[in-house]
């Protein structure tokens, strides 16, 4: 079974706008990989059909994962299957606690065909202590569980939780999407602990930013550039720290020579 | 009255069967009133409340209803009284004659005039002054097997500075044929007094529930109220809160979900009269299927009142695209001094961005869907003082989604 996730000639569009024109990409298992680009160059559209939002149209192409073309696949299976969003802008959900939540979540993954969900679900008391270690890990307040979902938080709040989360569902690929938008240096830092303590072999990340700002926090092995729909240079490291540099005018420019 | 219908009744009859109960005369005599008043007025012209497939007026009398109690006995020796309503005649007659039918107007239509000529069942709750009732009390009306009319009341009085949690439930299984349940809630909440009132109604099919319900709040009485509405066919609620005395405040939640056919009104009233008072009302409604809702609130301000503080909110979530829900949220106000006021409703479909974040996590739809509905009516559910009433209600509620 393929532990990489294979991104073939995707194309898709959001009402009659065409977003993506053919994104080629490997995420190598276990490897921590970063998409860079200027705004608009489709990165989030590409996180959110990933994860298989609604709201946009495939209109070609195939995206692997485990062996499957997950584009077949509703986002809760997709979720099962190992692959985990961490929202850019994540969506509060009133009267629907962080606790409540989470707990659902995990449920949802432990259940099995045939079995009584009652007999898969986490028992209490090892929820509770999963939930108060990663809590803390990322220094939250314990009161923190038992507010409604993303009701009310500050952007720091609300990234702290989408890495609760992962630590928690512990996925096997995770997208991170503009994660470092609108976190402070504090913020940023305990955000990006969280993410180094779970990459590694058993989680690959995929980290989608405009900055290298969160590169110099999360280590990429690989670094790719999306400009206008498409993956337009594949490289290491010093691809990002080149784009920093100069810029993705100087790309532009030499793409169109 | 076995085997009497309604159209077979007249004031001969009605005077004859409250004698033969040995109510007193003061009760004979507003029974036959209200009958009268009953059997001249035109129907009711409800624009929206459908009452096409009832008619009344073939029903079948119920000798009485059913109405059952459940609350620790200890209270007694506090003071409080819970007794059925006719017996609280020969033990309270001077209390119940002063207050029955004065919150609830008995002579403002067809139906609150029939209430009052033909109620036959109900519970007296008194708590005396300066006594925390600390347990619930749990005051439940259900339907006899065959039985197609129920005229319950519920009477409490709760003076100064006591404190009480009242819950009225209105529970029966489907029935085969129609069945008209006409209650009628009056609470009277002394000085100072802390009252929490939990209305539940959740009657199977078949049932056209046409209710009136009122809370008088004197001097700094503070009233919490949810406001549950699940079941029956059709149901036309007219409920207030009379904030009467000065400081007087209250906190009404509601939670309504209209699903299968049914057509669910309810129509509650803040109505200031006192200085300095406080109102909040926040109604959530559900629609699927071809339910249809209405929520026709209104917020009163008399011309004696000052300093008013008032908010009145409503919020629906559609499920069904062929669901319906009016909002018709009023604000009246004569007089010149008001603090704070102001309304708000808002109406939707389940946010697909709600939706496809809990799946991204692993959450099917379907559980999703529930979770949402589930917060959506979490202030209402919250306010629950008891744990397996709310798993009840939560199991309604889920087989409605």
């Amino acid at each position: 079974m393929s532990n990489d996730l294979v991104i073939k000639d995707l194309r898709a569009r959001i009402d009659d706008k065409e977003i993506l024109k053919g994104v080629n990409l490997t995420v190598r298992g276990g490897t921590i990989h970063a998409i860079m680009g200027p705004n608009g160059s489709g990165k989030s559209t590409l996180a959110n059909i990933i994860a298989g939002h609604p709201g946009y149209e495939v209109t070609g192409g195939e995206i692997w994962y485990k062996d499957q073309n997950i584009l077949e696949l509703e986002p809760d299976e997709r979720s099962k299957l190992g692959l985990f969003l961490a929202f850019q802008y994540p969506v509060a959900v009133p009267g629907v606690t962080v606790a409540n939540f989470l707990r659902a979540a995990i449920n949802a993954h432990r259940a099995e065909a045939g079995k009584d969900p009652k007999e898969t679900a986490i028992p209490v008391a090892e929820f509770r202590k999963q939930l108060r270690e990663g809590m803390k890990i990322l220094e939250m307040d314990e009161s923190f569980a038992r507010r409604y979902l993303n009701e009310g938080f500050s952007g720091g709040e609300k990234k702290r939780l989408e890495i609760l989360q992962m630590t928690m569902l512990k996925p096997s690929m995770a997208v991170m999407d503009e994660t470092d938008s609108g976190l402070d240096i504090d913020a940023l830092r305990i955000v990006a602990d969280g993410v180094n303590r779970l990459a590694g072999p058993h989680m690959a990340a995929l980290v989608i930013t405009h900055y290298q700002r969160l590169l110099n926090y999360i280590k990429p092995q690989f670094v790719s550039v999306m400009m206008d729909g498409r993956i337009v240079r594949d490289g290491g490291p010093e691809l990002a720290l080149e784009l920093e540099e100069k810029g993705y005018d100087w790309l532009r420019e030499e793409l169109a020579a | 009255m076995n085997s009497i219908t309604l159209k077979d009744l007249t004031a001969d009859t009605i005077v004859a069967s409250s004698r033969e109960r040995g109510e007193p005369g003061w009760l004979t005599e507003r029974r036959r009133e209200a009958w009268q008043f009953f059997a001249q007025a035109g129907p009711p012209e409800w624009r929206r409340t459908n009452l096409s497939g009832l008619q009344p007026e073939g029903l079948t009398l119920s000798a009485s209803g059913s109405v059952s109690v459940s609350w620790d006995p200890a209270l007694a020796a506090q003071g409080v009284v819970l007794k059925p309503l006719h017996e609280a005649l020969a033990s309270h007659e001077a209390l119940i004659k002063a207050r029955l039918d004065t919150a609830v107007a008995p002579l403002e239509h067809k139906f609150s005039a029939l209430r009052a000529a033909l109620w036959n069942d109900g519970a007296l709750l008194f708590v005396p002054k300066n006594v925390a009732a600390e347990t619930p009390i749990h005051v439940r009306y259900s339907l006899p097997a065959g039985s197609r009319t129920s005229f319950p009341r519920t009477l409490a009085i709760v003076e100064d500075n006591a404190q009480v949690t009242l819950i009225e439930e209105f529970a029966c299984a489907d029935q085969p044929a129609r069945v008209l349940a006409a209650p009628v809630s009056e609470i009277f909440a002394g000085p100072g007094s802390q009252v929490r009132f939990i209305s539940v109604q959740r009657w199977g099919d078949g049932v056209y529930h046409i209710g009136g319900q009122k809370v008088l709040l004197e001097r700094d009485a503070a009233l919490e109220w949810t406001s549950i509405a699940l079941g029956a066919t059709v149901q036309h609620i007219e409920a207030e809160t009379t904030l009467k005395g000065d400081g007087s405040r209250v906190n009404w939640l509601g939670a309504t979900f209209a699903s299968g056919t049914q057509l669910l009104l309810t129509a509650p009233w803040l109505r200031h009269i006192g200085h300095h008072a406080e109102s909040f009302m926040e109604f959530k409604t559900v629609v699927n299927d071809t339910g249809y809702s209405v929520f026709d609130g209104m917020i009163k301000i008399e011309h004696e009142s000052t300093a008013t503080s008032t908010r009145l909110e409503e919020h629906a979530l559609h499920l069904s695209p062929r669901a319906r829900n009016d909002s018709i949220p009023g604000l009246k106000i004569d007089t010149n001094s008001v603090l704070k006021g102001g309304h708000a409703s808002t109406s939707g479909d389940v946010d697909e961005e709600q939706l496809f974040y809990m799946q991204a996590r692993g959450i099917s739809k379907t559980e999703a869907k529930r979770m949402i509905v589930m917060g959506f009516f979490s202030p209402a559910l919250d306010s629950l003082p008891l744990e397996a009433l709310r798993g009840e209600l939560e199991a309604m509620i889920e087989a409605k989604i």
